[in-house]
């Protein structure tokens, strides 16, 4: 007998791995197995709603959760809380469950990204704003046209903005005291803001930094190019919008305004610019100020809270944060940002934008409206760990805890400074971004590297807003 | 009586399993059955290499040929892609601090690794011997970006411990991750910090197996300290210092958490590394095509800069 012919052996033998196979096989396939559809609130006709994680701990999403529930009990609602360290990590993570199919319904959006998502992925909200304008002629009320106006594109609302944090000046009080120096007076200058850095200076040791601040889009170079008058991107209105300012505010609230902000043409070889970098360059030569460092402010309430800072460009946000830090309300207190050729001051606002992919934009829109009342924003901004975007609720009761004793100036920032505006933020935000915090870096290693770091960051610029977004 | 029966010639079983199969002879059914069991075996890991690198590998190259932003659908874009790469300064410089990087970190995390080997190698107690290798190697097992958020404050320039101790010995504040003269040394030596123990622990086992015999003969014709290093331990060592350095290359070539928490590329672009122009361009600027472009060049050089490795190796490797 030869190898060609099968034995009655083998042939048990491959029957019985056959027979193995076809058992593994079986077993495999009615095994229930972990898809995409398993994913929580996959696919089981939840509404999806994408937030910022560290801004909504676990607390706020059951408040909004169940909140929404007793409104509306038909409607399933899942918040899917993304981790992420800033405004474009998130970004990019809410783009790559896009990428994987797996698109939310809506997207906790900050200043940012407004364009961006209003560009490529966001539906205006224009119909259901006039279709429910009875309904929400109170929020209009209750809301700064600022706000409201950094939120549109082209003519046309993306977002109802339910937070806002403007860059104004937090003092730490037992500094302002060692150096022997009063609360500065609301329309303090650029020169006092430098004699009083120079005066802390003076009366701390050489572990003190009177001036810090973070290289980055909102609170870092931008305020001051603001105060200068000027803007690292040439700010013009879209036109359009009258339907909303005609509809919900009165005639001195809408002068003015338009279809949103267009930041088109890059000038940071403008005089202006330069003249800002070139005081910030100085401040770092004479040593009132840090070298410009990334990061999100965070690592900064420390440092402040123990006396190593006087002075910091921060929000509302800060309040909560340094309460937390354990800093009692007299222990510091808030300006606003000092005037040099105007007193224009920045802020990023934040909002929830519905998404073209959603298939519940009828329920998405509730979820909006929701969202902005007032008690949901009572409830969710509980610890002051931001601006809420209704003036109403900025009380003396809501910081009498916390601080800072001149609480008002976050809002009056809108109302005293009706031309304050948005960050800078076209569509193609993530480069502008990124040009401006590589050439700040460079730009201030002396006075002589401003300019040659401005030439090429107005290069970088260009090619950027030349490029699709 | 004549022996009538046909002698076996066919080879013992134990060797016609692992013989090879010559020409054109049939494997035996026994042969068959354990192909088909390894090849069972084998089944899942081809799969999962197959979906988890091939496949990748191959899409990135499809990719860097189109435009993509996740959101719209690709457009074929030829080499536009590679030729952004070659004229972008940005990305060029990166390829540059990756290089750098790479030369910089591998000799010094080997330099330390080694001298560190070789003092714990040498008479000390067991058990403070251990400590040494479990010290040198824990932060191997942490993440890099929290090692890297932690060392971002201590290498602060106001408030950092770095400078505070520096201060004590009357050293002016260093603008660490601020300067571009010195954020690329301190990025180096935090990475270094990390990785050193990978190496270390290689050059402990290579170490190890070196024969004290050979030693004894070295001292017993002259050769003493540092002479014996060089000259016995060193090239008995080559194979591991080898793949200690291949690696390490690798790992070098693709740095991202430590450049990208510490100083996120700046100062300018001073510590932008290939992998961060990657994550930027795709994840930040949705400009997947580019990123991907730019992904396939790196893997080229990986594998070129890791190709030469294995070239000189030939001359300066000693297998015993």
């Amino acid at each position: 007998m030869t190898d060609s012919h099968v034995t009655r052996r083998t042939l048990l033998r491959y029957g019985a791995y056959g027979a193995g196979a076809a058992a593994l096989a079986g077993t495999a396939a009615s095994w229930d197995r972990l898809t995409g559809a398993d994913i929580p609130g996959r696919d089981d006709g939840s509404l999806v709603v994408a937030t910022l994680g560290p801004a909504y701990g676990p607390e706020a999403i059951r408040s909004l959760t169940e909140g929404f529930k007793k409104v509306h009990p038909d409607i399933k609602l899942r918040i899917n809380a993304v981790q992420a360290t800033d405004w474009s990590d998130f970004f990019a993570k809410i783009l790559t469950q896009i990428a994987a199919g797996t698109a939310p319904d809506l997207v906790y959006v900050a200043t940012e990204g407004v364009q961006l998502f209003a560009q490529r992925l966001g539906v205006a909200l224009d119909k259901w704003v006039k279709r429910d304008a009875a309904e929400l002629r109170e929020y209009f009320a209750d809301v700064h046209p600022s706000l409201v106006e950094s939120m549109m594109y082209e003519g046309s609302l993306y977002q109802l903005p339910v937070e806002f944090n403007a860059a104004d000046m937090y003092l730490n009080s037992q500094v302002l005291e060692r150096a022997g120096a009063g609360f500065p007076a609301p329309d303090w200058t650029r020169d006092d803001f430098t004699a009083l850095l120079r005066d802390m200076k003076k009366s701390s040791g050489s572990q003190f930094t009177p001036y810090f601040w973070t290289n980055r889009l909102w609170g870092g170079v931008v305020p001051w190019l603001f105060a200068n008058g000027t803007n690292l991107l040439a700010e013009s209105k879209a036109p359009g919008g009258a339907w909303l300012w005609d509809g919900f505010y009165p005639g001195a609230e809408r002068q003015g305004r338009g279809g949103g902000y267009r930041w088109t043409t890059p000038q940071a070889t403008d005089a202006r610019v330069e003249e800002s970098y070139d005081y910030l360059a100085s401040l770092i030569q004479e040593d009132l100020c840090t070298r410009p460092e990334g990061g999100n402010g965070q690592n900064l309430i420390g440092v402040f809270s123990t006396g190593r800072v006087g002075v910091t460009p921060a929000g509302g946000f800060w309040a909560g944060g340094l309460h937390l830090a354990g800093m009692r309300p007299g222990s510091f207190d808030v300006q606003f940002f000092p005037r040099w050729r105007t007193q224009r001051m920045q802020f990023g606002a934040a909002g929830y934008a519905l998404l073209r992919t959603s298939k519940k934009q009828d329920e998405a829109w509730e979820f909006i409206k929701f969202a902005a009342r007032r008690d949901t924003l009572m409830r969710l901004f509980e610890t002051n760990q931001t601006t809420p975007a209704r003036r109403s609720m900025l009380t003396a009761d809501r910081y009498r805890e916390i601080g800072p004793r001149h609480w008002q100036v976050f809002y009056d920032t809108l109302d005293k400074f009706p031309d304050t505006g948005p960050i800078p933020a076209p569509p193609q935000v993530a480069e502008v971004e990124q040009v401006l915090l590589k050439h700040t870096g460079t730009a201030l290693a002396s006075r002589r590297s401003v300019g040659p770091a401005l030439r090429r960051m107005q290069s970088d610029l260009e090619k950027a807003m030349e490029r699709d977004a | 009586m004549t022996n009538t029966r046909v002698p076996d010639v066919r080879p013992p079983r134990t060797v016609a399993a692992t013989a090879p199969a010559v020409g054109g002879d049939r494997p035996s059914a026994r042969d068959r059955g354990t192909r088909l069991l390894a090849a069972l075996f084998l089944t899942p890991t081809i799969v999962g290499i197959v979906v988890f690198t091939v496949v990748p590998i191959v899409g990135s190259v499809v990719l860097s040929f189109f435009h993509w932003n996740v959101i719209d659908s690709p457009r074929w874009a030829g080499a536009a892609n590679y030729r952004e790469v070659f004229t972008d300064s940005t990305v060029l410089v990166s390829f540059r601090n990756t290089l750098v990087f790479m030369v910089l970190a591998v000799a010094l995390q080997l330099l330390i690794a080694l001298t560190l080997a070789l003092a714990v190698n040498g008479r000390m107690p067991v058990w403070l011997r251990s400590v040494f290798r479990s010290a040198f190697f824990f932060p191997l097992v942490l993440s890099a970006a929290s090692i890297s958020v932690v060392m971002k404050y201590l290498f602060n320039q106001d408030f950092g411990v770095v400078n505070w101790a520096l201060g004590l010995i009357g050293i002016a504040p260093v603008p660490w991750l601020t300067s571009e003269n010195s954020a690329m040394a301190a990025v180096i030596l935090v990475y270094v910090w990390q990785q050193f123990g990978f190496s270390f622990l290689l050059f402990v086992g290579g170490l190890n197996n070196i024969p004290k015999e050979i030693h004894e003969a070295a001292s017993l014709d002259g050769a003493t300290g540092l002479r014996k290093h060089l000259h016995v331990t060193l090239p008995l060592l080559s194979p591991t210092l080898l793949v200690a350095t291949v690696v390490g290359v690798i790992n070098a070539l693709q740095v991202f958490e430590q450049p990208y928490v510490l100083t996120d590329g700046g100062p300018g672009d001073s510590t932008r590394t290939v992998v961060m122009v990657i994550y930027e361009s795709a994840f930040e600027q949705l400009r997947f095509g580019e990123a991907s472009a730019v992904g396939v060049l790196l893997f080229v050089l990986i594998m070129v800069v890791t190709a030469l490795q294995f070239r000189l190796s030939r001359r300066f490797v000693h297998y015993q």
